[in-house]
């Protein structure tokens, strides 16, 4: 088993997730497991970090299906912060979701919602679970409007403009999803992830527009290129780099020789094709190798092995 | 108890035994050097002359140094604990416009400072000019018809009331204490001579380490109870520091020196400021502002960097 720090690195994945909800009897301390650390945790510190690692549990018991775990943990934060407490609220309101049996018990929760949005309506975690509910209700252009009320409201919040635009995304809104994406990246302007991924969404955008492909799929490669030079060994940033560079290669939308010296030539996409080759072979030697570490990743290694062998068998 | 003034300069204290009771100093009447107007001359001869020798009776330090460092510490940690007590954490907005009002400067400041790391060109011109027409035409205030007319009277107006009290409830918070311990350490302890320090100093530290011994003679190093009390007012920050951690609320020196620079931890939305005023000016800001892109030419840079290796 992997040190904590480890599983909530990777807490994004479901193995990690599995393995973080299987300590719950011990971080809450009532279990079977280890009595030493039971009786620690009971004088636990009243800290910051100690109820962010009771959030974190609850989260991952949700994800795995532990409801007993998670109805402990959201017990201890709401004795602690207070039924009204907005974050305890937002979290009640997701564990009731995790719980709902059928669409009424949804229905049922948004109306909740909806309520507690009527007497505060600036309650941000509240306002976030109903832009959710919406979407797993499987109701897109509610759910939009809800997230462009909330983003009118407070415009400096990078996980809702990335949420917008993947509810953009979804009904093929191509440019307001761009846009979106833009926006978060103007909070967070080093985060190589969001670099990616709005390279990742240029180049889908590249794909279905004719008059703009070139400028669209140009723009990608810069996004990849820029993800690289924040995280130098960002698996996804190397696989879209060769995907954008290859199209620009396909479509011949790079000129041999441009007038604008900042427009890339052809020579040098050509470069940069072969240089994310090279270094994605070597992350992926690196990470087979290492592979406990990386077991989160194991999925994007695999694609990217595949794209290696359809490059060696093309040439 | 026996007092003598030797000739040569010396002060001596006597304890005598039938009285083990703290010393009082200066005595009610205390001799005057003969000849010096000057403050200057006596203090300079008290310098370069012989070494003063007082002599202690031990029990000034059990019943005036010790309690007097006591009971600061244990004030700073009440004070501390009250203020924890006391303390209304920062309304947060009520209405979403309200909301708006305070992100959307953020967000001005956010472009202003983030824009050349991602937009090109043609969305950064048209995200300006989205936010300076919206800072101009007061679109992100929270009610855009009060626009321009001064702000409401924070004595009427209850949110202003409200930080007025929290404000009140902070400096009631420091003025108490001090007051009531100045005249505690006033009435019991005053004029008494405590403490030499092991080091010489300038006859200027002397209305530092003196305050309540009139005296001019007395060397610089000694070191009377009122002076203690306001060295351990100004000097337990630390000690604080030890005990509740850094971010206390123990001394009100820095609680003072918070007061004296505002500017430090000035939230954007203080009460009585006029949001309007600061998004013109933020709007001014963006439109002077010239547009660059990380993003030109980041190709080459890639490879330039990262290919070699």
């Amino acid at each position: 088993m992997g040190t904590p720090t480890d599983a909530e690195a990777n807490g994004s994945d479901v193995i990690s997730a599995l393995r973080l909800s299987q300590r719950a009897p011990e971080i809450l301390g009532h279990g079977p497991a280890s009595n030493a650390y039971a009786a620690s945790s009971t004088s636990a510190p009243d800290t910051a970090e100690e109820y962010g690692r009771i959030e974190q549990l609850l989260l991952a018991c949700l994800r795995t299906g532990d409801d007993q775990s998670a109805q402990a943990c959201l017990d201890r934060l709401s004795h602690r912060f207070g039924p009204s407490n907005e974050r305890v609220m937002g979290l009640r309101g997701l564990y009731q979701e995790a719980i709902a049996k059928d669409q009424l018990a949804l229905e049922k929760c948004l109306v909740e919602y909806e309520t507690i949005l009527s007497e505060n309506p600036v309650n941000v975690p509240i306002m976030k679970r109903r832009v959710a509910l919406l979407r797993s209700l499987r109701r897109p252009f509610d759910a939009i409007t809800a997230l462009v009320q909330l983003l009118d409201a407070i415009p400096t919040d990078a996980e809702a403009w990335g949420e917008l635009a993947d509810l953009y995304q979804s009904q093929g809104l191509g440019s307001q999803a761009i846009f979106s994406l833009e926006e978060a990246l103007l909070v967070a302007p080093n985060s190589w992830n969001i670099h990616a991924r709005l390279g990742e969404l240029l180049y889908v955008c590249s794909s279905s527009s004719d008059g703009d492909a070139a400028r669209l799929a140009g723009k990608s490669v810069q996004h990849f290129c820029r993800s690289i030079e924040l995280c130098d060994d960002y698996l996804r940033g190397f696989y879209g780099l060769i995907l954008a560079t290859s199209r620009m290669l396909d479509h011949k939308y790079a000129a041999e020789s441009p007038s604008d010296p900042a427009v890339p030539s052809r020579k040098t996409i050509h470069h940069l094709q072969s240089f994310a080759l090279g270094r994605l072979e070597n992350i992926i030697q690196s990470r087979s190798v290492d592979d406990q570490h990386w077991a989160s990743s194991r999925s994007d290694l695999i694609a990217a092995k595949e794209l290696l062998n359809r490059f060696a068998q093309s040439k | 108890m026996t007092r003598c003034l030797t000739t040569s300069g010396k002060v001596r204290l006597l304890p005598s035994a039938a009285t083990p009771r703290p010393t009082r100093w200066p005595p009610l009447s205390f001799h005057q050097p003969a000849i010096s107007p000057h403050p200057g001359l006596s203090s300079a001869m008290a310098i370069q002359g012989v070494e003063q020798t007082i002599l202690r009776d031990p029990a000034l330090f059990y019943w005036i140094l010790f309690p007097i460092s006591v009971v600061m510490i244990l004030t700073g940690i009440l004070r501390h604990y009250a203020t924890v007590l006391m303390n209304t954490p920062p309304k947060s907005a009520a209405t979403l416009a309200e909301s708006r009002e305070r992100h959307a400067l953020l967000r001005g400041v956010n472009l202003r400072n983030h824009a050349c790391s991602v937009l090109d060109r043609e969305s950064f011109e048209a995200r300006r000019n989205y936010l300076v027409s919206g800072f101009r035409s007061g679109a992100f205030l929270k009610d855009p018809n009060n626009r321009g007319q001064p702000p409401a009277n924070p004595m009427t107006d209850p949110a202003g009331m409200e930080a007025m009290m929290g404000m009140l409830k902070g400096n009631m918070m420091m003025m108490i204490p001090q007051t009531l311990i100045m005249s505690w350490i006033n009435a019991f302890f005053s004029g008494f001579v405590i403490l030499k320090l092991p080091f010489p100093l300038t006859i200027r530290f002397k209305s530092m380490l003196q305050t309540g011994v009139m005296t001019r003679d007395l060397d610089v190093q000694w070191v009377s109870s009122l002076s203690w009390y306001f060295l351990n007012l100004m000097g337990l920050q630390s000690v604080f520091g030890f005990i509740l951690g850094s971010d206390n609320s123990a001394n009100q020196m820095a609680q003072q020196v918070g007061m004296a620079n505002p500017a430090a931890m000035m939230n954007p939305m203080q009460p009585g400021q006029d949001p309007d005023k600061l998004f013109l000016s933020e709007a001014e800001n963006l439109e002077v502002m010239e547009h660059f892109c990380v993003l030109n030419g980041v190709e080459e840079r890639v490879l330039r960097n990262f290919a070699r290796r």
